[in-house]
């Protein structure tokens, strides 16, 4: 845990040189980051191969695996999904925030 | 069937978003908006695409419950809302039991869990987080109660009375018997709100004469994922729009057309009096219950295909404890972006330091 | 799980407190028939001056104990 605290991510052994292909280990996350990175990872056209596992129920981090064409750098693919990701979130959060002022929805009265 | 404009910018009927039911299983789960799967198409990230389809519509408000719409995005980031839902979106709950006396019939152990799940109407913004159990407790992280019941008789009872509500006083301890004891600046901090059980109605346990409970209890901020009692919804769930698709070169026969109906949820299918002639309410259409019935009967083989949405999330939430309904969603976003930033910074460092000596930083050993 | 303070913090206040010390005092005990206070004594029959009951109970604790609420 204390590790944990000290890193959020690193890098597991066997990566390639130039960070075309590597393995991210993210500490403290969960499906919930894991699955909506890789799927904003894998709409980059760049990427050969993104995916992400838990690799023990117990052991609070996941893994992340991106693979590159071209030689690309995946930690660049990974800053570039982290950005989107954000844009996606306040998009979302914008067009629920105009729904909830300006749609006409039903309200009403539950007994609790 | 004429295809239904839907406000997104695709047709409902598009068969690429569709997940088909079949009797005994479900096809076409996985989504194939990615680049590469379909030839000469581009399904790279694009923001200005994404906002044109995302479609996001409430449709019912209550105090205690909202349900939307959320169309255009993948499961994965509508999962990823539900779950920060659930356990990371933080809430205040009693946390530290300090007891004194407790002569009920109930344990000291007992008790205390039941305190630590009453829910309470603390705003959490208002609180920071302990940074560990170590943490010293302070106005800004803890909320001081107390509890202080005494059963005894009621000595102006009617003779005839047997309820224990007429014999006895306090003959249970509700959670409207905490006392929110402030510390520090909390006076000023939570004086438009002070805090205290939601339901002031539950029944922690039951007293009899002689019997008594003093306590002190510490109230703190955390989340969902440390134990279930910092969840702030009671439920967050969603389902995908259910579609039903008639089958136009084969009609349902006039004959059955009351029995196919019945294979349906109330309202979904509705019968022409005269021609009998069936057609589908669009408006109802989500209240299908998908339960395959008329998937059991051979007569109808052909007529119908039974399919769900795959990027339209109905979204059902219903809050428990301090936050109001339509607050939920934007604080699980909220969350969310913390995540990404949190991840970015130290994907960031991680960049800076593989970039500066031209090795990448690896794990140890 | 839970814990018992140290007897500096002594919740009781009064001074007559149970458990802790004063050790010379004698213990009260309550029946469990007719919730009457009792004192047992040595040699004598454990039996309540009010009701002749032969069951005792001791009191609790009146130090503070600590829980968490999980």
């Amino acid at each position: 845990m204390a590790d944990a605290a000290a890193k959020k991510i690193e890098i597991l052994p066997g990566q390639e040189a130039d960070l075309s292909a590597a393995t991210y280990r993210i500490y403290g996350e969960s499906h919930t980051i894991g699955n909506a990175l890789r799927w904003m990872i894998m709409k980059n056209p760049k990427v050969e191969f993104c995916g992400y596992s838990v690799p023990h129920p117990s052991e609070n981090h996941i893994h992340l695996r991106i693979q590159m064409y071209d030689n690309l750098s995946s930690l660049d693919a990974l800053l570039a999904a982290l950005d989107n990701l954000d844009d996606l979130c306040k998009t979302i959060d914008d067009a629920y925030t105009l729904s909830l002022r300006r749609d006409k929805y039903e309200v009403w009265e539950e007994k609790s | 069937m004429a295809p239904v404009p839907s406000t997104s910018s695709q047709s409902l009927y598009d068969p690429r978003r569709h997940v088909r039911v079949d009797a005994e299983r479900a096809r076409d789960v996985s989504s194939t908006d990615f680049p590469g799967y379909w030839p000469n198409e581009d399904h790279s990230w694009n923001l200005a695409k994404f906002q044109e389809g995302l479609q996001v519509k409430v449709t019912r408000l209550s105090k205690r419950s909202i349900e939307f719409d959320l169309v255009g995005v993948d499961a994965s980031i509508a999962n990823a809302f539900r779950r920060i839902l659930i356990a990371e979106v933080p809430s205040i709950c009693i946390e530290h039991v300090y007891v004194w006396n407790n002569t009920s019939v109930m344990v000291d152990e007992v008790f205390a869990h039941r305190l630590g799940l009453v829910p309470l109407n603390v705003d959490p913004s208002l609180m920071s987080s302990r940074e560990d159990d170590n943490d010293q407790p302070t106005d800004r992280n803890t909320l001081v109660f107390h509890l202080q019941v005494t059963c005894e008789r009621n000595k102006n009872a009617p003779k005839t009375a047997t309820d224990p509500a007429e014999v006895y006083i306090n003959s249970e301890v509700l959670s409207s018997h905490l006392k929110w004891v402030p510390q520090g600046e909390q006076e000023i901090v939570f004086a438009d709100n002070p805090p205290a059980p939601t339901n002031p109605n539950i029944v922690l346990m039951k007293l009899r004469p002689g019997q008594e409970v003093d306590m002190e209890m510490h109230a703190v901020k955390s989340v969902g994922k440390d134990h279930a009692k910092f969840c702030p919804v009671a439920t967050a769930s969603y389902r995908l729009l259910p579609l039903i698709v008639l089958n136009p070169k084969k009609p349902v026969p006039p004959h059955l057309a009351e029995k196919f109906r019945k294979c349906f949820s109330p309202g979904v299918i509705e019968v022409d009096p005269i021609t009998k002639a069936v057609s589908i309410n669009e408006e109802q259409m989500r209240k299908e219950t998908m339960s395959r019935e008329v998937l059991r009967h051979p007569e109808f083989e052909g007529c119908v295909e039974l399919k769900r949405v795959r990027d339209y999330f109905l979204f059902h939430i219903e809050s428990e404890g301090a936050y109001t309904p339509e607050r939920l969603l934007p604080e699980s976003i909220k969350v969310m972006r913390e995540k990404i930033a949190t991840i970015r910074k130290a994907a960031e460092a991680l960049r800076s330091d593989s970039g500066g000596s031209g090795d990448v930083e690896m794990r140890d050993s | 799980m839970n814990q018992q303070s140290g007897p500096s913090i002594n919740a009781g206040g009064s001074g007559m407190g149970f458990g802790a010390p004063p050790p010379k005092q004698d213990t009260e005990y309550l029946c469990a028939d007719c919730g009457a206070k009792n004192e047992i004594k040595s040699r004598e029959p454990i039996r309540c001056r009010e009701c002749g009951h032969r069951i005792m109970y001791k009191k609790r604790t009146k130090r503070m104990v600590q829980f968490e609420a999980r």
